[in-house]
């Protein structure tokens, strides 16, 4: 520990005007504070790592991807006493110039650059060969290279799991007390129409394995449920997400699983109105939600365990350089949670159902497909 | 330059007469590749015809709510002969503007009536500034005296019927709603400023209110909630008319509606009859037709084309609020915001249905009915390109434009007016 109590001063002092300048300088500011974070290290040389964070565009405050990373950096720096900073990239452009800035300070030399989400991908096709003896890891997307460790995930493997919910109380009495836009309300199922439905996003291979596993989940119940499928075209338009909601609450589904970002949204709204249930995604939605009544589950993608696994691989020297980690229910990568509003009222045999169909999916007894069967 | 009857019933009859011919030729040659193919096509038909029950009727009037209102919006300023193609930025800001007036009032789970009263007198003072600054244009003392009194008594005449009508707690999520016509129409009043006082490019300056909006609303977004997308709010919820709302079809479609769809159902025959049938509507005309004899005729036109602009401004703060407290009850303002291209389409319904208010509600019509049945399709297994689908606005307005030449702008439309009496 190399900092006297003078220079501790200086630094605090320093950081509460970059804050400030942050603050009145806004996406200036931003870009500062990242560069002090470098410049100014977090945590002294003893650290066992320095990890680097460049997020995916929407930042810190997403209550979903970016968020869940954070939450496993700060689990490392807990639990493995790592120190760690943070950027914030404010368009695509600024990806690579963040890449960089990690990979070539050597105050701290940063023992691991992550980079979280596909889209920055291209970036760092450049920057792996330009940093050879820097180590990355990509989070939701694949690059093969030495010095990059890939995680990806099986989020069909999870669609299937709570696809596999929905069908088994689709087709049984189901109901729950609870309130929505600041009214009680009762939601229920409809055991009489065998149907439920997805909504995606844009539809891409991505989120066609968010369909696929959920198709595959809901005919694991009961092979008769039809599956209502639709793409909204845009992950920001909850208009429309609401009107496809409605139209297939109307055609008779009673549950509804989204992978359609902010568009989801108005999926819950759909659900809210027609006193029908919903099914969230990435992370446990109905702890940010305020539809958080029509949220009886959601699919949740542990990004956090991700970073945290490749940290600690790093701490440990095992750094997976050149591999790609798929992330399933096996490593807890991906996983059904129950919403918080129906904690205690999913009965035990549908519990033990999905309990089983894990299991099997796990022991490889279950292929669930990543495209859609129809 | 409207089509003649003659022209009407004659496309009508081609199209009779197309049906006929296509099922002749599946019932006289079945077993031929074109019988097969035609007879795919009508069974399609007939399964596309049973998805539109009256669910789907309700669906598609809805999501023409925004577009309608800003092609509303659109037809009163380009006909006064400002081009305003600053609609999707004003949709942009009213949504906005809408849910987080509604989360300050609100948010906390109470409703908040100490800034909701503020808030009123705010709105009373400014339609009263308002109301004076119009006067100011020319008039007596008296004159601009009457319309100040007559912003402060609309105000409170709004906030009593409000009142009594909704109830506190949802009179703030309508008070939040007001406000956000107000913002829009304030930034509708920047726009004529800036384009009719200081002669900026039209087409410059609606471009710049569009970009604007789309980076405020996102960044007051941040500052407010901490993230471009806004936490739940109440809506305005349905107005259901009893006794009709129990009609069999129109009951679901038309009687049992958000408060917003009604707006749009009053408001289209109104900027009808507005344009058509009074001396304002008229002087509206002249002023994008031929400014110079409105002038000689002694109407200011720089008056008509401000009282346009604004009047665009009201109906895409309504349009925009619509949707976001509508019926979402959220912001979202990640990517092209929730809005989405709602503005643009408007501007195509606009064009698409030549400047007049009910060919606008038909083609926003229209266009919504699309995307309801592109999305019902899909659920049915049907492949329907979306990134396609979303192109058939602008495909159809190309079309309209350059083959069908309906679409008659207004001569002075883009053109500044510089009257010669100063």
């Amino acid at each position: 520990m190399g900092l006297t109590p003078a220079h501790r001063e200086w630094r605090t002092t320093m950081r509460d005007q970059i804050d400030r300048r942050t603050f009145i300088g806004g996406a200036t500011g931003a870009t500062l504070a990242g560069l002090t974070g470098c410049l100014g290290g977090g945590g002294g040389s003893e650290a066992p790592a320095h990890v680097g964070m460049v997020y995916s565009l929407g930042g810190l405050g997403d209550e979903a991807f970016n968020d869940m990373t954070h939450a496993g950096i700060q689990r490392a720096e807990e639990e493995l006493g790592i120190a760690y900073d943070n950027t914030e990239p404010e368009g695509q452009s600024e990806f690579s110039t963040f890449q960089q800035q990690f990979a070539s300070s050597t105050d701290p030399d940063y023992d691991l650059v992550t980079c979280i989400g596909f889209s920055q991908l291209s970036a760092l096709q450049e920057n792996a060969s330009e940093y050879p003896e820097q180590d990355f890891m990509l989070i939701d997307s694949e690059l093969d290279a030495d010095n990059v460790a890939s995680y990806r995930f099986r989020e069909h493997e999870g669609s299937f799991q709570v696809g596999h919910l929905a069908g088994l109380l689709s087709t049984r009495e189901f109901s729950h007390e609870g309130s929505y836009s600041g009214t009680e309300k009762t939601f229920s199922t409809d055991p009489e129409a065998k149907t439920v439905g997805f909504v995606g996003g844009k539809e891409n291979p991505l989120i066609k394995k968010f369909e696929a596993g959920f198709i595959a989940g809901v005919h694991h119940a009961d092979s008769e449920i039809e599956v209502r499928s639709a793409y909204a075209g845009s992950w920001n338009d909850p208009g429309r997400g609401q009107e496809i909601a409605s139209s297939m609450y109307d055609a008779g589904a009673d549950i509804v699983y989204h992978a359609a970002g902010a568009t989801g949204s108005g999926v819950f709204s759909a659900a809210g109105e027609r006193g029908r249930l919903a099914i969230g995604v990435d992370s446990d939605q109905s702890l940010s939600s305020d539809a958080s009544h029509t949220i009886v589950a959601s699919m949740v993608k542990h990004a956090d365990t991700a970073v945290f696994n490749a940290t600690k691989d790093v701490v440990n020297d095992e750094f997976q350089g050149g591999s790609t980690v798929m992330l399933g229910l096996e490593d807890g990568g991906v996983e059904a949670v129950i919403g918080t509003d129906y904690e205690g009222e999913i009965p035990q045999d549908v519990l033990d159902a999905l309990e089983s169909s894990r299991e099997e999916i796990q022991n490889g007894e279950i292929d669930v497909p990543t495209e859609p069967e129809n | 330059m409207r089509p003649s009857p003659t022209r009407r019933l004659a496309g009508l009859g081609a199209f009779v007469l197309a049906v006929i011919m296509l099922t002749a030729i599946v019932e006289l040659f079945p077993n031929t590749v074109v019988g097969a193919a035609i007879g795919g096509a009508l069974a399609t038909a007939g399964s596309i015809l049973g998805i539109m029950d009256s669910a789907y009727a309700a669906s598609a009037l809805r999501l023409s709510v925004p577009i309608a209102f800003a092609a509303l919006g659109g037809i009163f300023a380009e006909r006064s002969g400002v081009i305003n193609i600053g609609l999707e930025g004003l949709l942009i800001l009213s949504a906005f503007t809408g849910v987080a007036v509604a989360h300050w009032l609100t948010g906390d789970g109470t409703t908040a009536v100490g800034p909701g009263i503020v808030l009123l007198l705010v709105i009373a003072v400014l339609l009263a500034v308002a109301g004076a600054l119009l006067g100011l244009l020319g008039d007596t003392t008296g004159e601009i005296a009457v319309r100040a009194g007559g912003g402060v008594l609309a105000t409170a005449a709004l906030a009593g019927l409000t009142v009594a009508l909704a109830g506190p707690t949802l009179a703030a999520t309508w008070l939040a709603f007001y406000t956000a016509v107000l913002v829009s129409t304030a930034f509708a009043l920047l726009f004529a400023v800036v384009t009719i006082e200081y002669r900026a490019d039209q087409v410059i300056a609606g471009l710049a209110v569009w970009l604007i909006a789309l980076g405020v609303a996102p960044f007051a977004s941040n500052v407010i909630w901490g993230a471009v997308n806004s936490p739940g709010v109440d809506t305005l919820g349905t107005w259901t008319v009893p006794g009709l709302s129990e009609l069999p079809v129109l009951g679901t479609v038309l009687f049992n509606a958000g408060p917003v769809v009604y707006f749009l159902l009053l408001a289209t025959p109104l900027s009808w009859y507005v344009l058509a049938h009074t001396s304002f509507g008229y002087w509206v005309r002249a002023s994008g037709e031929n400014p110079k004899a409105l002038d000689t005729a002694g109407v200011d036109v720089r008056r008509v084309r401000y009282a346009a602009v604004l009047l665009s401004g009201v109906f895409s703060g309504i349009g925009g609020a619509g949707l976001s407290l509508g019926r979402v009850g959220s912001f979202v303002g990640s990517g092209t915001t929730m809005i989405d291209g709602r503005g643009w389409i408007g501007i195509t319904a606009m064009l698409f249905g030549n400047y007049n208010p009910f060919g606008a509600f038909g083609a926003s019509l229209l266009f919504a009915a699309l995307d309801a049945l592109q999305f019902r399709l899909q659920q049915l297994n049907y492949a329907v390109p979306d990134s396609l689908m979303q192109t058939v606005p602008y495909v159809t307005v190309i079309i309209v434009l350059a083959l069908v030449g309906r679409t008659r702008t207004p001569d002075a439309a883009g053109e500044h007016y510089e009257s010669d009496e100063d």
